[in-house]
């Protein structure tokens, strides 16, 4: 009996084992790990399957805020690349003396927009729109560490809204959740990523105008290579580079994210 | 140190936990002793909040609580505002999520009773409150004491519900699990540092103290 069932333990484990050996000894393709902000997860998918589509190369990417990111390759996360929402988080990981540049390379410029649900109240969606007396909710992106968070309370503040509407605030973690705030209905306006806006989805259900590009810092991403043992430092800078050329440039000002130059 | 947060943090876990036992133990009562066909189905769907992701059944819970329900445009005719962002809200959404951890307890102690004594109690005349309330809970008095620990520190240490449908405003629904993570996110780990140890040292503090007067009740029960 003892005999048997170690028999089909081993039998198990064998089973469940065997694929994940098979996997490692096959030609395998050769692995790049991105670590990226959380709104360029309605873009990269795409630009991805045009950098994978020769199959030599396998990429995984890990959508988080970029504090989050930071901090995980602050304390051994094994990315490759890290593309963040702005230029702090790429230093905070320089001063830690864990990327290869000396400075982060601006690979893409956030817009700020501000988005209703085409069933809400505000048809004729502009700023002003703000200073309804009757608006019950803003959601916006964290001030402290989210990149578009703080874009978002600087254009209130220049704009001078943002006493006004200081009570109204809902505070999401990242611009991804802020989306979730507005486009669940619950919140009646949100100062969102035009990535977000311009997702199939958002697209349909609702509607937005951008806030006046002089009202906040610009929302400069930024990204670096991670510098560790056993990075795939050669396919990060390729892919740095293929982020750069001129046609994926194009195609992520096509999804809300303007050219860096 | 956000006190205001902490505040919330014990206000939440006390309202959520006294609503809990309320609610779960006639539910607990009707699955321990019903011997209904559907006994298996409401089982396991008091379960399921075990089985969600936190973000993710906070995330239903923002879409559920929302305009684009029946349910969450009604509360909104009523009350002028969402679900989602308040205090209330929150209380909802912490029921939810620890269901389970006050169903369970409840659901094993309950049918741990000897079914006799509760028929005699029965022939006694008792009603079915009374039977309740005199015997069924003074001989489970251990799995309810569970139940309300695990419900209480659960809500305490919750962070995914709250993530979603809080919204992070001061004194209303920024509890100090999102507190802790606000200051993770802007590197100030000192002050996170200090705000998890007086997080874990309330919380075993109180813990402690629960559980010595878990056993001091026990005997007595045993004894009396």
């Amino acid at each position: 009996m003892f005999e048997n069932r170690r028999g089909f333990l081993l039998a198990a484990i064998a089973v469940i084992t065997l694929p994940l050996a098979a996997q490692t000894t096959s030609a395998a393709p050769r692995a790049l790990r991105i670590a990226a902000a959380a709104d360029l997860q309605p873009v990269l998918p795409d630009v991805l399957a045009r950098f994978t589509a020769d199959g030599n190369i396998h990429v995984d990417v890990t959508y988080q805020s970029s504090a989050t990111l930071a901090t995980q390759i602050m304390n051994g996360a094994p990315f490759d690349l890290f593309l963040a929402a702005d230029l702090s988080f790429p230093q905070r990981v320089i001063a830690a003396t864990l990327a290869e540049e000396a400075q982060p390379i601006t690979y893409a410029r956030g817009t700020l927009v501000l988005w209703t649900r085409n069933d809400s109240r505000f048809k004729n969606l502009s700023m002003d729109s703000l200073r309804d007396p009757d608006l019950k909710s803003l959601a916006v992106a964290n001030a402290e560490h989210a990149p578009y968070g703080r874009a978002a309370q600087a254009a209130l503040k220049h704009l001078g809204l943002y006493q006004q509407v200081e009570s109204k605030l809902v505070i999401a973690e990242n611009i991804a959740q802020t989306a979730q705030y507005v486009e669940s209905g619950n919140a009646e306006l949100g100062l969102i990523s035009l990535t977000s806006a311009l997702t199939p989805r958002l697209k349909v259900s609702g509607h937005c105008v951008v806030v006046p590009q002089d009202a906040y810092p610009p929302i400069l991403q930024g990204a670096v290579i991670v510098k560790r043992a056993g990075a795939n430092s050669a396919d990060a800078h390729r892919f740095l580079d293929f982020l750069m050329s001129a046609p994926i440039q194009s195609q992520l000002a096509d999804r809300g994210l303007a050219p860096a130059k | 140190m956000d006190l205001q947060a902490l505040a919330l943090t014990l206000r939440l876990a006390v309202v959520t936990t006294a609503l809990l036992l309320v609610i779960a133990v006639p539910v607990a009562y009707w699955i321990a002793f019903s011997g209904s066909r559907l006994r298996a189905l409401v089982e396991a769907v008091s379960t399921l909040p075990l089985l969600l992701p936190p973000t993710v059944l906070g995330f239903y819970l923002l879409v559920l609580l929302g305009p684009r329900t029946p349910f969450g445009r009604a509360w909104i005719q009523l009350t002028g505002h969402p679900l989602a962002f308040s205090f209330t809200g929150l209380v909802v959404g912490s029921v939810i999520y620890s269901f389970p951890f006050a169903v369970q307890p409840l659901v094993a102690g309950f049918s741990g009773v000897d079914t006799a004594l509760l028929e005699q109690a029965r022939l006694l005349g008792a009603s079915r409150l009374r039977l309740l309330r005199a015997v069924l809970l003074p001989l489970t008095a251990r799995s309810v004491l569970t139940a309300a620990v695990l419900c209480f520190t659960h809500t305490v240490g919750e962070f995914g519900v709250v993530l979603m449908i809080g919204g992070d405003i001061p004194g209303a629904t920024r509890t100090l699990s999102i507190s802790i993570y606000d200051q993770v996110q802007d590197f100030a780990y000192t002050q996170a540092n200090r705000t998890a140890l007086v997080l874990v040292v309330i919380s075993v503090a109180a813990l402690v103290l629960l559980y010595s007067r878990r056993r001091h009740g026990l005997s007595e029960a045993r004894h009396g």
